[in-house]
């Protein structure tokens, strides 16, 4: 069962997308999920990316999200910048549609991620990585999924660079730095679960472990403790859903 | 037909040391590889670089040490490179002076510059590293005189008072460098998909070089003007050169060369095997068209897009 670590990950993001959501999606995983999801659970969802192919629904997995597998079959193929005053303006109206999928290297106990380095410091990293792209922008004004390999190093309790904020350090601290307080990290999907943040405290809980994973493992696997108490065993995908998702991405691009 | 200029003779005329610059494109679509490997067989450097969502693009030209400062928010071959390799071995050893902003915050810039604006008011950035600490710091900053000294800084929104927002700068390109699917001889320019920030960074550029899937003439391309991005006085050079963005995608001509695109990956791990690579690729040809003889005909037809898909598909 281990093996399918990647279509669990794949199935628990799909079953996550609601009726009618537009769901930003980049790359990895949450693309294959968010495609199983438009094909099969929640067909009046649409999905979007930071590169402005808004409404797009391939027919073969897209590598990048400027893809010509996305662009040639979205409904407007926008500018970025038309993108971004979407993404601000679904806040303005207060809009209940949008959610975003974001990856990053690391994540911390109120769900503030970096994709911009591990380890050293900002200026001397141990491990540098791309940047933000478009996931500051979309942690900053939409409710977010994020994507995170489970392991020790990527679970710090205290993030040292936040490239896109979460709870920040808890529940009033997002309006106190000007972002939009109703607006959050919501989940962290992972190789071995699923952690949701407390409503209260806005601190991270394990939700909800995968069949060949354990609260145990997880914790053991999580750089600083959290509260398993919560922790259910979540559905694993049946035959189908596996057939379909494997189809998604015959070459397993994504899925490993 | 006084914009219409050899790819070399455009990289020398409107490329110079240590411009302010920016390419289109994104990531693996539409970069303008063909004027990448033209300036790296030039010689040119010391630029200063909005890179946006940047690829193999910038990583070689970083890689050989051709950026005197960069602007990042994002540099990978998406796909096939999580993170651009020479750009992170540079930027971990210490030899690349670099900036982050949110790719969003860059995009906006950009567009702030194309529509003349004086600076860029956003709510982004707030509550993240982003905006608490600055790559290159006001003091280097003094000393590269195409970067403005401050990141950002903190604006009260004039509107609603008591509201913090983060006031960007505007940058002031010098050179753009776009690869487009049509161009005529005036300068006018289709382009077919996504624009990206292309035709921002053409109208806000001071030098653009416009290379070419295909030449059309200037009666020809205002039959229907409704694919037309660039008006003709955006440009300064109009360059014919088919598969200009090769490896990279180009929408309507061809899809990414991903083989090409994981040899890069793969190359750019190490020193050696990066140069060893542009010695192949870039050095060892006279020009573009050498280069498309190396890569090869029958290789350059397969990544043809197909009608109905968009993509090198295999028919059904």
């Amino acid at each position: 069962m281990s093996d399918m670590r990647s279509e669990m990950q794949a199935y628990t993001i799909a079953r996550m997308i609601e009726k009618n959501q537009v769901v930003i999606v980049g790359t990895g995983l949450p693309l294959i999920g968010a495609i199983m999801a438009k094909k099969v659970f929640q067909p009046s969802c649409t999905l979007i990316v930071e590169s402005g192919l808004m409404d797009f629904n391939p027919l073969e997995t897209p590598r990048s999200v400027s893809d010509l597998r996305s662009m040639s079959r979205c409904a407007v193929p926008c500018p970025p910048y038309r993108y971004l005053g979407f993404q601000a303006n679904e806040l303005l109206h207060n809009s209940k549609r949008l959610i975003g999928f974001i990856g990053g290297a690391a994540v911390d106990l109120y769900g503030n991620v970096s994709a911009t380095y591990i380890g050293g410091d900002y200026h001397h990293p141990k491990t540098r990585f791309p940047g933000s792209g478009g996931a500051n922008g979309i942690a900053s004004f939409v409710n977010t999924i994020i994507m995170m390999q489970h392991e020790k190093r990527r679970f710090v309790k205290k993030m040292p660079y936040i490239t896109s904020p979460g709870w920040l350090d808890g529940p009033q601290s997002r309006a106190g730095a000007g972002l939009p307080p109703n607006r959050g990290p919501m989940a962290v999907v992972t190789d071995l679960g699923v952690m949701r943040f407390d409503e209260q405290t806005k601190k991270m809980y394990l939700a909800g472990y995968y069949p060949f994973t354990t609260p145990e493992e997880i914790l053991a696997n999580t750089g600083f403790p959290v509260d398993v108490s919560r922790a259910e065993p979540l559905p694993p995908p049946d035959e189908e859903s596996i057939r379909i998702l494997r189809s998604i991405d015959p070459t397993r691009i994504f899925l490993k | 037909m006084g914009k219409v200029y050899t790819l070399s003779e455009a990289i020398s005329k409107f490329v110079h040391n240590g411009d302010h610059i920016c390419f289109g494109g994104f990531t693996t679509n539409r970069k303008p590889y063909a004027a990448v490997r033209e300036i790296l067989r030039q010689g040119l450097g010391d630029f200063i670089v909005e890179a946006g969502p940047a690829g193999g693009d910038w990583d070689m030209l970083i890689g050989e040490g051709r950026v005197k400062a960069y602007i990042n928010c994002y540099t990978a071959d998406s796909g096939v490179t999580n993170v651009s390799r020479r750009f992170r071995a540079a930027y971990e050893k210490g030899e690349l002076v670099m900036e982050d902003y949110s790719q969003d915050a860059l995009m906006l810039m950009l567009h702030a510059a194309s529509l003349g604006l004086p600076f860029l008011p956003v709510r982004l950035m707030q509550g993240s590293s982003l905006t608490d600490m600055w790559g290159i710091s006001k003091e280097v900053r003094k000393t590269i005189e195409k970067l403005p000294d401050d990141k950002f800084v903190y604006v009260d929104n004039p509107f609603n008072p008591g509201e913090k927002v983060v006031a960007l700068p505007v940058p002031q390109l010098d050179t753009a460098i776009i690869h487009v699917q049509k161009a005529s001889p005036d300068g006018t320019c289709v382009i077919e998909g996504d624009e990206f920030h292309d035709v921002d960074v053409a109208v806000a550029a001071k030098n653009v070089i416009v290379t070419c899937e295909e030449l059309i003439s200037n009666e020809e391309i205002r039959l229907d003007p409704t694919t037309n991005r660039i008006p003709p006085f955006c440009v300064a050079a109009v360059v014919h050169c088919p598969y200009g963005a090769h490896p990279s995608q180009c929408y309507g001509y061809y899809d990414y060369d991903n083989p090409m695109l994981k040899e890069y990956g793969a190359a750019s791990k190490t020193d050696e095997d990066f140069k060893a690579f542009l010695d192949k690729y870039v050095y060892g040809v006279k020009d573009h068209y050498e280069y498309l003889d190396k890569i090869g005909a029958s290789r350059l037809l397969k990544l043809k897009t197909v009608p109905g898909y968009g993509y090198a598909a295999t028919v059904k």
